[in-house]
């Protein structure tokens, strides 16, 4: 539970609002998040590809177990009916989570483009449950601050997503989950996307070993997010009777090429600053408790015998 | 034993005492003054003036209603009941003794209530800590396992999310595997609390959304499991309303518990300790009244027997029963496909 006394103490960190100085975030060696949970909350089937699918792939390599939760049903993305799309979306998205690594799919599947209309205590509910009830320890998400988010669907996901990560600690919030021993379960780091310009960001987490892994994801998203653009330009130019040598000689291969040469400019400006090949932007925050607080470090310096 | 034995049905609206206005004791009503070749469809309760809460002003009675009396036995060994209010002291008033009954007849009970009654107390806080200590008593009272609170804020449940209460009846539905509720009826007219309709409705839809599996399909990777509630029993809320009314119960055998359960109710309403309140202030006046007994224990019990059961005294006494409570019963479904399938298997002819 965090508390104003806890913050005060040094026992759980202030969540700063400033954006502090930006670190790179480099492969860890090994597998140092044994053991840790994350979950990756978009609204959409295409947000996590393109904003976050380095970071989740990284995290995983190093032993993260990975969820993804969904909260839209994508109905107005996929050139068919609604019906179609939400079809349509909801088997994308089991394929693009089965090429990151993710370890299980969570949809919510409230109405696309429609999420302000939804009952923001609903959504927190659902969240709150899920990660208690998969002790997860990290979070990554949409900015619930970010400047310039236009889709409501991503900030009222961002916004549940902030609240739920600390209520999932209070015992007393849908305290009926403890009688179905489901217990209390404080997210502890958020790693929220640079969802549009001039959102705040302090970490730049190199992807460039996982940048093959990102661009899996991304050519799943077929009914949203360009996945299918290299095959269809492969296709639109055979029926022209031209080749473009970069697309190579099948669908799946003119896809990932396509991917690879026009859709990742942004996580090559990113990792430009600091020499990497790719990067992704993310607004970081810590808030595991310091191993002594303010207190044990009085005590410890200036207690003395009876 | 056959369940004819404890389930009474025939009970027809013309076979119903006369009605009479709200307000008047007599059982009398030889003029409805209606115009020529108007029913009515609707029955004015007999009324003591005791009390409020007690029964509404009328009733429509179904043609099918049944008198529900004791089981013997324990024929509900192994189901859950899950009695619902919005306030600590909706089940004690109007439907205590059916649940204490349901209880005595082998039900698990849970009590779940929505709001945090914050409206009553000498201040908020005083309101919330007395209501929920008394939630607690009267689950205790009813022999319930335990009781839930979600504390939604008193009086302004038009406020919540609807869904999200829905939300986590479902959850509790599941969790605890209900297949019966007793709750408000969530059709009352002229029902004038939010937090009635608001509880009311909320429980409806958990009802039967707690049994689908694209429901909350998150619940199923916590180990719950879809449920049906399989019958709900509806209870009016008073004075003002008008319910449908197909079901009768006898809580003769559970008066005494019912009472109990609204001792136990003193944060607010007009039972808890008015008993010896009352007995308090005729001392200071130097007079006593009989009936209250010689202790503040037994003052609080009588008062509410005599006064705040009266009017379940005289719905029973309609029926020829001791006690009652009436409610709008909803049973199980049909086997629907089943009696398609057995009409087929009776009906087909070769091909």
């Amino acid at each position: 539970m965090r508390s104003k006394v806890l913050e005060k103490l040094g026992l759980a960190p202030f969540q700063r609002a400033d954006v502090g100085e930006t670190q790179v975030v480099r492969d860890a060696p090994g597998r140092p998040h044994e053991g840790k949970v994350f979950a990756a909350v978009h609204a959409h089937l295409d947000d996590v590809p393109y904003y976050a699918a380095g970071l989740c792939a990284k995290l995983i390599s190093e032993g993260y177990t990975g969820y993804i939760i969904r909260t839209s049903n994508d109905e107005k993305r996929g050139g068919g009916t609604p019906a179609e799309n939400i079809l349509r979306n909801e088997q994308e998205h089991y394929r693009m989570a089965a090429a990151l690594g993710f370890k299980e799919v969570f949809d919510f599947y409230y109405q696309n483009h429609e999420m302000d209309a939804i009952s923001s205590l609903d959504i927190r509910g659902r969240l709150i449950l899920l990660f208690r009830l998969l002790k997860v320890d990290t979070v990554i998400s949409f900015n619930p601050w970010g400047h310039g988010e236009e889709n409501p669907d991503h900030w009222v996901t961002g916004r549940a997503v902030e609240e739920a990560c600390w209520m999932c600690g209070v015992e007393t919030d849908f305290h009926e989950h403890l009688e179905a021993g489901i217990q209390p379960h404080p997210v502890q780091e958020k790693y929220y996307f640079y969802g549009r310009p001039g959102q705040p960001y302090n970490r730049v987490v190199d992807i460039s070993s996982h940048i093959e892994k990102k661009i899996d994801a991304i050519v799943e998203c077929r009914a949203q997010g360009g996945g299918n653009l290299g095959s269809e330009l492969r296709a639109r130019l055979a029926r022209e009777g031209k080749r473009l040598p970069l697309l190579g000689d099948d669908d799946r291969t003119a896809d990932r090429e396509f991917v690879r040469q026009f859709l990742l400019d942004d996580d090559r400006e990113f990792g430009r600053p600091y020499g990497l090949a790719f990067a992704e932007r993310f607004y970081y925050i810590d808030l595991r408790p310091p191993a002594r607080s303010k207190v044990d470090e009085y005590v410890a310096r200036h207690a003395v015998p009876l | 034993m056959q369940r004819r034995d404890f389930l009474t049905a025939g009970v027809t609206a013309g076979a119903l005492p006369e009605a009479v206005p709200p307000g008047q004791t007599s059982a009398s009503r030889t003029d409805p003054a209606l115009p020529r070749g108007v029913t009515a469809t609707a029955y004015a309760n007999r009324r003591s003036n005791f009390s409020p809460f007690t029964t509404p002003d009328y009733y429509t009675w179904a043609d099918d209603l049944v008198i529900e009396r004791n089981r013997p036995g324990k024929p509900h060994r192994g189901k859950v009941l899950a009695a619902i209010q919005a306030h600590s002291d909706d089940i004690p008033l109007y439907a205590a003794g059916t649940v204490a009954k349901l209880i005595d007849e082998g039900y698990t009970g849970y009590l779940i209530r929505i709001s945090n009654d914050e409206a009553a107390g000498k201040t908020v806080g005083y309101g919330v800590v007395q209501n929920e200590i008394d939630n607690n008593e009267v689950a205790k009272a009813l022999g319930c396992k335990k009781a839930f609170s979600f504390y939604y804020r008193n009086h302004r449940m038009d406020d919540c999310a609807e869904v999200e209460i829905r939300a986590r009846l479902i959850f509790l539905f599941r969790l605890l595997r209900v297949d019966t509720i007793v709750a408000m009826d969530p059709y009352n007219h002229y029902e004038e609390n939010p937090d009635h309709l608001v509880a009311s409705r909320a429980a409806e839809g958990a009802c039967w959304m707690a049994a689908g599996r694209h429901d909350y399909p998150e619940h199923f990777r916590a180990g719950l499991k879809p449920v049906a509630v399989r019958e709900k029993y509806y209870h009016a809320r008073s004075p003002q309303g008008h319910n449908l009314v197909n079901r009768v119960v006898d809580i003769s055998s559970y008066i005494d518990v019912k009472v109990r359960s609204n001792v136990a109710n003193r944060g607010k309403g007009p039972a808890g300790a008015n008993g010896s309140r009352l007995r308090q202030e005729l001392a200071r006046q130097g007079k006593r009244l009989p009936l209250l007994g010689s202790t503040d224990e037994e003052a609080d019990f009588n008062y509410i027997k005599h006064f705040l059961m009266e009017d379940f005294r005289l719905l029973g006494e309609r029926f020829g029963l001791a006690y009652a409570e009436a409610f709008r019963y909803i049973g199980p479904d049909a086997n629907y496909a089943q009696n398609i399938r057995r009409y087929a298997e009776k009906h087909a002819v070769a091909l």
